[in-house]
């Protein structure tokens, strides 16, 4: 008789960084999408293949990268946050009208991304000990939280400048974060970003709350059994999430002084949900990693540049990106219909 | 056994109670559990067992009674509990992480055990888990393997692999065996034997009465939420135990030891197989004549597993299946249901079933157009079939709109045989006809498959269960990579006889 256990054809357990394996890699498929891209982009247009516009697409892609970092987390535990736009916008406008009201620049950062913690943690107790999908409970938090910022800010636009109050100092900071440049060229959202990727990375893949993400999506009743506090680690993605959201709310005010609730963030959920996905996650669970995230924030931050680049309309932009998402899954899902 | 005076339990729990809205699930039950025992706990479904497992899990609390371990009571309120106190449940629907790897797997409750801040320290995992493997003779699998490229037999020893580096005091083996082949079974009960032999108390549920007597050092019997009996397992019989579980003797003549009737050859060829090749099969050529149970079997990777699935098209194939001559077009279910071929899945909750619809809904899903006009149901038809189909079959169920998923595993076989005789079917092809059901529900299926056939049904009955095939069956194709391996009829059928053919190289 076989023995099943020994003829299962599988990789032998010495080439773990054998070219073939890179190939097999769930990012190679979209890291080759983007090389295809960024090439044709180079020879298709001028303007591409400079570092200026390089360190534009790098600076341009910060903020939702930022925000798609956290959602990864939060995909992988089996969750999904609607909430992130309306958390960009509100703790952006929190922030914002601190400052405007005087205070320090570090307690009124803190109190935003306190904000965000605190959207995050509702969302997180919400889908777990509060037993709603995360797809609804966010969904209200969506509402909810946008609901929040107009009546914060009663509707009318909030601009930070020393004329609303401001003080000089703060504002010459604030400005820096959102507009500077680090070694005067390298724009200080992208350095944000970079630092957020870094961090995220090593926690995902290499700690132990990382390995529990992975768990409590892969398998919530795996976990539970090996006694990981399912809650507690899904609750975690969503308060990381949230500070993610609110940390990209703050940065955006600060790139662009002026917010206001009704039009900050709106429909951003569904582009970091976008880029992530391209990136690899997967909305069941289990599945994503930081270099594929990465890697989808790129695609879709090259292409827009690139389509701004050729000189196609807006219109026809949006439905290009509509297209890679569907064209990137969809490959993904094509080709590894499973074999056996 | 050995000759130490009945050695304190590890494990005693008394006058334990669990209710569930409607339905007492343990009633008062007291059961101990010694260290280094193989206790098994037989019942039928809805006896208990399952419940009695999830409260030492730490997954239930229990409404009355207590639990003592080592002597001092003890309340498990959590899973995390339930390993701190030196018991691992490996349960029957495996609770694996198929995203993960293998050693990510066996580690997870050495990583759930740390800080969270902490890092994976991978190497380390990757030997441990390579240990714990080898431990179990599955040296040969590569730690980084993700579980979900594994097959249930692997995974299942990956799952008690996970639970022997725990160094569990208490094993609880839930059904362990139902997916495993024979050889993966005996390295189990081997492993078994072994962690007995370590002072491990291991619980052992089961259905497979043969191996509970070949295994198990005591035996507690369960019926209906009660512990009926903890017997010695010395000098007992399958007639014992099956009395214990059923609580009514069961006519074991009659219902154990039937040899079917021999029917003539003289029946029409219903069903024609030639040179049937898909996945797992290769050139399959055979046939069914009306009114005969035609049994198939095979080990696990014997290709029997993808048969059904190949004759009523729900992969690629190539060769020809004719039913009463008309031939059938490759992976198009519906032209088989017309041209009346019926199947009943192995994977009733996946394949099988709509868990989530009620009884009558699934009665009739397999012949909707039947029962529709202009795209409504015909509710009082659909009603009326149902009906019929329950009387039939003597399914229990309390009424037509119950969800299937509330039902027994018994009783929501029989509405899936049920659905599959609305269609008229010529030919019936069951894969495991009666896995996860009772006794006394089997036995049930089994006469009501003879009835089937006596209507000049052909009946192929694909089935790991030989019993099974012995008991129905009037002819017996055993397959063999891909193809057959031999030919039984009537005395001809017997264990070793299929074993020798299902086997040899």
């Amino acid at each position: 008789m076989a023995d099943a256990v020994r003829t299962g054809a599988r990789a032998p357990a010495t080439d773990r960084f054998t070219m073939a394996r890179l190939l097999r890699a769930r990012e190679a498929g979209v890291f080759i999408a983007l090389l295809v891209l960024c090439l044709f982009l180079s020879f298709a247009t001028d303007g591409f293949l400079t570092s200026l516009n390089l360190l534009n697409v790098g600076r341009q892609i910060s903020l939702l990268g930022i925000m798609a970092v956290g959602m990864t987390f939060v995909l992988i535990a089996g969750e999904v946050d609607l909430s992130v736009g309306s958390t960009y916008a509100f703790s952006g406008l929190a922030t914002g009208m601190l400052i405007i009201a005087g205070w320090a620049l570090l307690p009124a950062i803190g109190v935003g991304l306190l904000t965000g913690v605190a959207i995050g943690l509702i969302n997180g107790v919400l889908s777990t000990y509060g037993r709603l999908p995360s797809l609804i409970a966010t969904l209200g938090m969506l509402s909810i939280v946008r609901g929040a910022a107009l009546i914060l800010t009663n509707g009318q636009p909030v601009t930070v400048n020393a004329r609303n109050g401001a003080l000089p100092d703060v504002l010459q900071t604030f400005s820096f974060i959102g507009q500077g440049y680090l070694f005067t060229i390298i724009p200080m959202q992208l350095v944000f970003f970079v630092i957020v990727a870094v961090l995220a990375w090593i926690v995902l893949s290499f700690s132990n709350f990382g390995f529990r993400v992975y768990a409590v999506g892969g398998s919530a009743k795996a976990a539970r059994v090996s006694g990981i506090s399912v809650n507690k680690v899904k609750i975690s993605a969503f308060i990381l999430m949230g500070v993610l959201a609110a940390l990209a709310g703050i940065l955006g005010l600060a790139f662009l002084p002026s917010s206001q609730a009704g039009r900050t963030g709106l429909g951003l959920e569904l582009d970091v949900i976008a880029a992530t996905i391209v990136g690899g996650a997967s909305l069941s669970g289990g599945e994503g990693t930081i270099l594929g995230t990465i890697l989808g924030v790129l695609i879709i931050g090259v292409m827009r540049n690139g389509l701004v680049l050729l000189g196609v309309s807006p219109f026809v932009q949006e439905l290009m990106i509509g297209l890679v998402i569907i064209i990137a899954v969809g490959i993904d899902k094509w080709s590894t219909r499973r074999t056996g | 056994m050995t000759e130490q005076q009945t050695p304190a339990p590890i494990v005693e729990i008394s006058g334990l109670t669990k209710r569930f809205p409607g339905v007492l699930a343990l009633d008062r039950i007291s059961v101990g559990f010694r260290a280094g025992e193989v206790h098994a706990v037989i019942g039928e479904n809805g006896a208990g067992k399952s419940t009695l497992m999830n409260i030492l899990a730490g997954d239930l609390q229990p409404d009355g009674g207590e639990i003592r371990i080592d002597g001092s009571r003890a309340t498990i309120a959590s899973p995390l509990a339930s390993r701190a106190a030196g018991i691992t449940v490996v349960y029957q629907e495996l609770a694996l992480c198929p995203t993960l790897t293998i050693a990510e797997n066996i580690m997870m409750s050495d990583m759930a055990a740390r800080s969270s801040l902490s890092f994976v320290p991978r190497d380390q995992m990757r030997r441990e888990a390579r240990a714990a493997l080898t431990r179990l003779g599955m040296g040969a699998l590569d730690p980084d393997t993700k579980v979900s490229r594994l097959s249930v037999a692997e995974m299942q020893l990956v799952e008690i692999a996970g639970a022997i580096r725990q160094r569990a005091r208490v094993l609880v083996l839930d059904e362990p065996n139902s997916a495993l082949s024979k050889r993966e079974s005996e390295r189990l009960f081997e492993i078994v034997k072994q962690l007995r032999g370590e002072g491990v108390t291991v619980i052992y549920v089961s259905h497979h009465l043969k191996e509970v007597l070949d295994l198990a050092d005591r035996i507690t019997v369960m019926r209906d939420g009660r512990t009926i009996e903890t017997i010695d397992n010395d000098g007992l019989s399958e007639d014992r135990l099956i009395r214990a579980m059923v609580g009514r003797d069961l006519d074991t003549a009659a219902q154990w030891s039937l040899q079917p009737e021999a029917r003539s050859d003289e029946a029409a060829i219903v069903l024609s197989v030639e040179k049937l090749t898909a996945p797992g099969l290769d050139r399959l050529s055979f046939h069914a004549r009306a009114g005969e149970i035609l049994g198939i079997g095979g080990l696990p990777d014997s290709g029997k597993d993808m048969l059904g699935e190949a004759l009523f098209g729900l992969c690629q194939r190539s060769g020809r299946v004719t039913i009463d001559g008309k031939e059938l077009r490759a992976t198009d279910p519906q032209a088989s249901i017309r041209n009346g071929m019926a199947l009943v899945p192995a994977d009733r909750r996946g394949a099988g079933a709509l868990l989530s619809m009620s009884v009558a809904n699934n009665v009739v899903s397999a012949s909707l157009p039947r029962f529709s006009m202009v795209g409504f149901m015909r509710r009082g038809a659909v009603r009326r079939e149902a009906r019929a189909q329950v009387a039939r079959l003597d399914a229990r169920i309390s009424h037509l709109s119950q969800k299937l998923a509330t039902l027994s595993g018994g009783n929501q076989q029989k509405i899936i045989l049920g659905r599959s005789l609305v269609t008229n079917p010529r030919v019936l092809v069951l894969h495991e006809p009666t896995r996860g059901v009772d006794v006394g529900a089997k036995a049930e299926i089994y006469a009501i498959l003879r009835g089937i056939a006596g209507e000049g049904v052909a009946v192929v009955m694909i089935s790991s269960e030989i019993p099974e095939l012995i008991m129905n069956a009037e002819r017996v194709l055993v397959l063999r990579n891909g193809g057959i391996s031999g030919e039984l009829t009537g005395a001809g059928i017997n264990e070793e006889a299929i074993l020798a053919r299902a086997m040899a190289s």
